[in-house]
Formats: C-alpha cells, sequence, structure tokens
C-alpha cells in the first residue's frame, strides 16, 4: 500500500507515489532554481512541465496505471537530463552561477548543529569559525556579568532559522547556484535515503502483517519518545545553563570563604568590610595556623574537586568535546571526595573536642569615689566583627557589662573571664591569659570593647562578663558608647538596654533609678517587688553577721 | 581542457542552426524536434532544448502555435518566422563555409 499525492502539471491531476513525489518535487525545483535566473524563465518552466506531463500520460497510458511512480521519475529526469543541462550556457554574458552571487553572506540559526536554538553555530558559519569559540563567548558572558542570556535569548528570537537548502547555503557564505544546491539537497537524502533503508531492512522478513502493524506502531512510538526527548533536551539545555550560571557562582564564593563557611560557630560574621575576605579571620581564630587549618583546607578542596570535574565533564559533553575519560574523572573526583569529607569530619572532631571543658577566671578591682562615668573609647574602635587579628594577638569583641547593688561600701568591677578547652587545665590556662585594660580619671570610667588574648590560644568561646558594683546611694552615667557592651542590666523602670544610656543612673534600695529620665515607664508592682527584694537581701545580710 | 567540454561546444553551437534547418523543412512541435535530434545523436536530453527554444522565439526566429493534442497538454508547434528563414540561409551559407574549411584543413595533412 503507497500513499498518493495529487500535483496538477500544466493543468493535468497526477497521482504520484509518496517516494515520487519527493523526487520529483525536489529534482522540479533544482530545474526551476536553475532557470527562474535565466530570460524567459517562467516560459521554459512552463514548456518543460508540459513536457512532463505529456511523458507522464503517455507513461500511464502505455503501462495501464493510474499513479506515478519512482522509476516514472527516474525516468523523466533520465529523459529530460540534469538540472545543470537546463542551463543555457551559450549566452551572451554566461551566468557563472544562477541566484545570489557568492559571498553575500546572512545571518541564520543552524538548528542542524544546535544545543539550544543553533544561534551559536549560526554565528559560527557567519563568521566562518568553529562554533566552540562563539559558545565560549557566550558561556563567559553568561557568568561574569549575565549579559549572554538575555543577549542569547534576543539573537534567539530575532535570527531566522535556516529552513532551505538555499538558506543553508548562504548562512555559510556558498553561492547559492545549481551544483552547491544540489550538493547540499544530495547530502540531506543520502541521510534520509539511509535511514529509510534501513527501516526497510529491519522491515523485511517479518512477514505477517499483524507484526508489521505492531512494528509501524512502535515506530511511531518510538519518533514520538525522539522527538519529547530533543524538547526535553533542549529545555534542560535551557535550564543545565542557568544551573551552570548559579552553580559558577557559588563555587566561585565557596572557593573563597572555603574553610570558614563550612564552620559557622555561634553567628560569625564572614565578610569583613575592610579586606578581610570572607571570614578567614575566623578560620585562623578558631584554627590557628596549625595541623587543623591545613587538614580543613586540603579537605575542602578535595571534597570540591569532585563537584568541578563532573561540572567539566558536563560543560566538555555540551560542547560536544566529550573527555578522554568518563569514568576516571569519577573515580579520581568519588575518592577525593570521600578523603577530603574525611579531613574535613577528623580536623572538625578535633576542633570541637578543644571546646570540651568550660572554667571561669575572677579578677576583682576596687574603684575610688561614688560617682561614675562609664565609657568604652579606651581602644581604637572595633569594627563590630567578632575577631579580628592584631599582631600577635586575637582580639575578641565578646565583652558584656552588667550594674549591680554592691554590699560593700565602696565600689568595684569584677571581670568574669570564660573560656573552654579540651581539659579544665587547658581552659583554665586560657581563662588567665585575658588582657582587658581600663582606666580610672576621676569619675570617668574608661573600659574597651574588646580583649585580647594571645594569638595561639586560639579562640575556644572566651567570653568576658565586666560587673559595676555599685553601693547604694553612688551614681553612674552611662555614655553612650557602651552602648553595645550592655546586657540586661536590671533597673526600677524595666528600661531596656538600649534606652538607659545617656542617661544618669542613681543606686537606690530598689535597684538602679533614672535621675534624668523625662518619661518613665514606671511599674508600681514591680517596683515594690524590688523593694521587697532588696529589703529582703539586706535582712538575709544582717542575719549572717 | 576536457574532451567533454569542446565536444559540448561543438555541438552547442550547431545546434541553433539545426533547429532551424528542422522546422526549414517542415512545422514541429517540440518532442518532434527533439526526436530528431536525438535520432542524429546531436543530443542526449532534452532539458538542452527548451532553453534554446525560447531564446530563438523571443529574438524573433521562431514562431509558434498551440494545438491540441490526444495524449497530454496542448503543444506548441513551432515554424520558421521570416526573419528565422533569413537567418536560417545565412547560417547555412556560413555552415557550408565552415565545412569546406574544416575539411580542408583537416585532410591537407594527408596530403603531405
Amino acid at each position: 500500500m503507497n500513499k498518493t499525492i495529487n500535483i496538477n502539471l500544466a493543468g493535468i491531476i497526477f497521482h504520484l507515489d509518496e517516494g515520487a513525489y519527493e523526487s520529483f518535487r525536489d529534482y522540479l525545483n533544482q530545474v526551476k532554481n536553475a532557470l527562474e535566473s535565466q530570460e524567459g524563465g517562467a516560459e521554459i518552466i512552463a514548456d518543460i512541465e508540459a513536457r512532463i506531463a505529456e511523458l507522464f500520460s503517455m507513461r500511464m497510458q502505455e503501462f495501464k496505471r493510474e499513479a506515478v511512480t519512482i522509476e516514472d521519475v527516474n525516468f523523466i529526469q533520465a529523459t529530460l537530463g540534469a538540472p545543470q543541462d537546463f542551463e543555457d550556457d551559450s549566452d551572451e554574458a554566461p551566468h557563472t552561477s544562477a541566484g545570489i552571487p557568492a559571498g553575500k553572506k546572512r545571518l541564520f540559526r543552524n538548528t542542524d548543529e544546535s544545543i539550544i536554538g543553533g544561534v551559536a553555530s549560526g554565528i559560527a558559519a557567519y563568521f566562518g569559525t568553529d562554533v566552540v569559540w562563539i559558545r565560549i563567548i557566550f558561556l563567559v558572558l553568561l557568568f561574569f556579568t549575565g549579559i549572554g542570556f538575555i543577549t542569547y535569548l534576543i539573537l534567539w528570537m530575532a535570527i531566522p532559522e535556516a529552513k532551505t537548502t538555499a538558506q543553508k547555503l548562504q548562512m555559510r557564505g556558498e553561492p547559492v547556484n545549481l551544483s552547491n544546491i544540489e550538493r547540499s539537497v544530495k547530502e540531506e537524502l543520502d541521510g534520509v535515503k539511509e535511514r529509510f533503508g534501513r527501516f526497510r531492512e529491519e522491515n523485511q522478513g517479518t512477514g505477517q502483517s499483524l507484526r508489521k502493524t505492531i512494528n509501524r506502531g512502535l515506530n511511531i512510538i518510538i519518533n514520538i519518545l525522539e522527538w519529547l526527548f530533543r524538547l526535553v533536551f533542549k529545555f534542560f539545555g535551557l535550564l543545565f545553563i542557568l544551573v551552570c550560571l548559579v552553580i559558577g557562582f557559588t563555587l566561585f564564593v565557596a572557593l573563597f570563604g572555603v574553610i570558614a563557611s563550612t564552620w559557622n560557630f555561634g553567628g560569625i560574621d564572614f565578610i569583613s568590610i575592610d579586606g578581610n575576605i570572607l571570614g578567614l579571620n575566623a578560620a585562623e581564630a578558631i584554627l590557628g595556623s596549625g595541623i587543623e587549618l591545613t587538614l580543613m583546607r586540603i579537605g575542602t578542596l578535595l571534597t570540591l574537586l569532585f563537584p568541578i570535574l563532573g561540572l567539566t565533564t558536563l560543560l566538555a559533553k555540551a560542547f560536544k568535546r566529550p573527555l578522554a575519560n568518563g569514568r576516571l574523572v569519577n573515580i579520581v573526583g568519588g575518592t577525593s571526595f570521600f578523603i577530603g569529607l574525611a579531613l574535613l569530619l577528623y580536623a572538625g572532631g578535633n576542633v570541637l573536642s578543644s571546646f570540651k571543658v568550660s572554667t571561669t577566671e575572677m579578677r576583682t578591682v576596687e574603684l575610688q569615689g561614688n560617682t561614675f562615668d562609664m565609657r568604652a573609647e579606651l581602644l581604637e574602635e572595633s569594627d563590630g566583627f567578632l575577631f579580628e587579628i592584631d599582631d600577635d594577638n586575637l582580639r575578641i569583641e565578646n565583652v558584656k557589662l552588667d550594674i549591680k547593688k554592691s554590699f560593700d561600701p565602696s565600689a568595684s568591677l569584677a571581670m568574669k573571664h570564660r573560656a573552654r578547652g579540651s581539659s579544665n587545665s587547658d581552659a583554665r590556662k586560657r581563662a588567665m591569659q585575658f588582657d582587658y585594660p581600663f582606666e580610672q580619671v576621676g569619675p570617668v570610667m574608661s573600659l574597651s570593647e574588646y580583649f585580647t588574648v594571645p594569638e595561639e590560644a586560639l579562640y575556644r568561646g572566651q567570653e568576658l562578663q565586666v560587673t559595676l558594683y555599685l553601693p547604694i546611694g553612688s551614681e553612674v552615667y552611662l555614655d553612650p558608647s557602651v552602648e553595645n557592651l550592655l546586657y540586661g542590666i536590671e533597673n526600677a523602670h524595666n528600661m531596656w538596654d538600649g534606652e538607659m544610656i545617656g542617661h544618669t543612673w542613681k543606686m537606690e534600695r530598689r535597684g538602679l533609678v533614672c535621675m534624668d529620665c523625662e518619661e518613665i515607664d514606671y511599674f508600681e508592682s514591680e517596683a515594690v517587688e524590688a523593694q521587697i527584694e532588696a529589703l529582703e537581701l539586706e535582712i538575709k545580710k544582717l542575719k549572717e553577721n | 581542457m576536457k574532451i567533454d567540454n569542446t565536444k559540448a561546444q561543438m555541438r552547442k553551437g550547431i545546434l541553433e542552426y539545426c533547429i532551424l534547418g528542422i522546422l526549414d523543412s517542415s512545422d514541429a512541435y517540440a518532442s518532434d524536434i527533439i526526436d530528431q535530434l536525438k535520432e542524429a545523436k546531436l543530443i542526449v536530453v532534452e532539458g538542452t532544448l527548451y532553453p534554446l527554444l525560447t531564446r530563438l522565439k523571443n529574438a524573433g526566429l521562431l514562431e509558434y502555435r498551440w494545438e491540441e493534442s490526444s495524449s497530454g497538454p496542448p503543444r506548441k508547434y513551432y515554424s520558421l518566422s521570416d526573419s528565422g528563414r533569413a537567418f536560417q540561409k545565412e547560417l547555412k551559407m556560413t555552415w557550408e563555409e565552415l565545412q569546406s574549411a574544416v575539411t580542408i584543413l583537416t585532410t591537407r595533412p594527408n596530403q603531405s
């Protein structure tokens, strides 16, 4: 059974077998291409069509057939000759090529060799370069500016697809003449023929019509699946480029913040403003410059190697330049991934174990006078990050200031050093290494916002709790500079730390009372409660004495 | 230089003269002319002829009329116009001159 297609030649209808039709159409198109540019071309074409109609009719009568077959088309070709025979080169000014002259290139999308829309290969054809370079340019633009993506989309929409053979030739800048078209078409046809032949071979010998039907059905399904896969592949191609963009950026960041980003203790800030990139300070403060740091660095790099290699392989595939050995990449990448992970876990475990024990160390200094002006301007201002490495010292900005009632007649400043370590003695040694300078000049108490420890002590949860003990009746002014230090100071008005600065406070029995606040959120019951509590404490103390 | 190319050039040069010669004896439609030319082995494929006929017609050397056909579309019957006849006579003279010239030139080496 053959499908037929009806055509009208010089006013006569012919039924052509599907295969015959395709062959005939290609032939006639080539002939038309050869003749169109000649003087009186349309008339010649009409004459030729009439002649073909005559020959077809003769053969139909002769062989008593209704449909034109491929043999008839072949006969026509043999009788009329190859398309180039139609060129009338006895003309005074002979044509070297029909149609568009050589060298006039036009930009088309080359969908025959496309990954997404054939934009890159079209451009490559236009400039006569290898498509890989265009793709690399697009990817570079994509990674570093994102412009590549938008440019691609615009070009995709703007550039027409090279559909016809003539357009494909123009895309490469080859002259659109008969022999080139023929060559190009022939190449295309050969591909079709080959596929068709294979299909027929596969279907030969099955014999039974049922199996043939099944085969045909399967073939249709396979065709549909193939088409779907192509669609999905293109979609993923686009998605892949987007993912590359994200992964590329992440890797870029990760490589710089490699170590610190894997160890985020208690909300450490990783991005420093003044040149210290992404928490390298934190890494040094926690890991020191010893074996752990090295292990961690190697570990992170080894762990990252796998995704980087994988990405490279995928990119290579995208460019249709597969790397030599995909399995080797997998083995090397996978092994390095696990070694890296093991190193990270080992070093991480070591570091964690040195945080095991916590101890505190107290230091108390008696202060003169009973009026104080608390400031935090003794040392240069810190930048608000937890760690800073300064010469051979590690600055730790973890100071808390509290104000409490003193039961002694004089005021005092108590400093509680807290530190962690792998053992009790390790932690104690660390707790004794705090260096926290302060100064009293008249009523002015100058504190600083951070303390320092020797660099080799490393960060092991060090924390400084400073408490100002005030006897009843003494006064304290809280300068705005201490704002960062205040931490949950109890007062008679239940005011927040931030609200307390800039005011003078008097220590009374019921706690700290604001001397110059304009509007005080005064809660009677709480104030009374505080008073009772204070009285009880006093009684207790009297009893002990 | 390819021999085929030279042969084709020689054939093409005298093709116009031959077509005019055929039509000088009687009117004919394209297939008739083709058949005669094929028989004489002057052309191999028909494609060559159609552009040539159209060109001669456009040059005013040929005329044609439509005639019904039993086996296909109407056919073009070609005949020589007056100027075609004059053209053919001139070509005939030239051809005879050429023929004798060629004969003299190509046979002389045998004599010497």
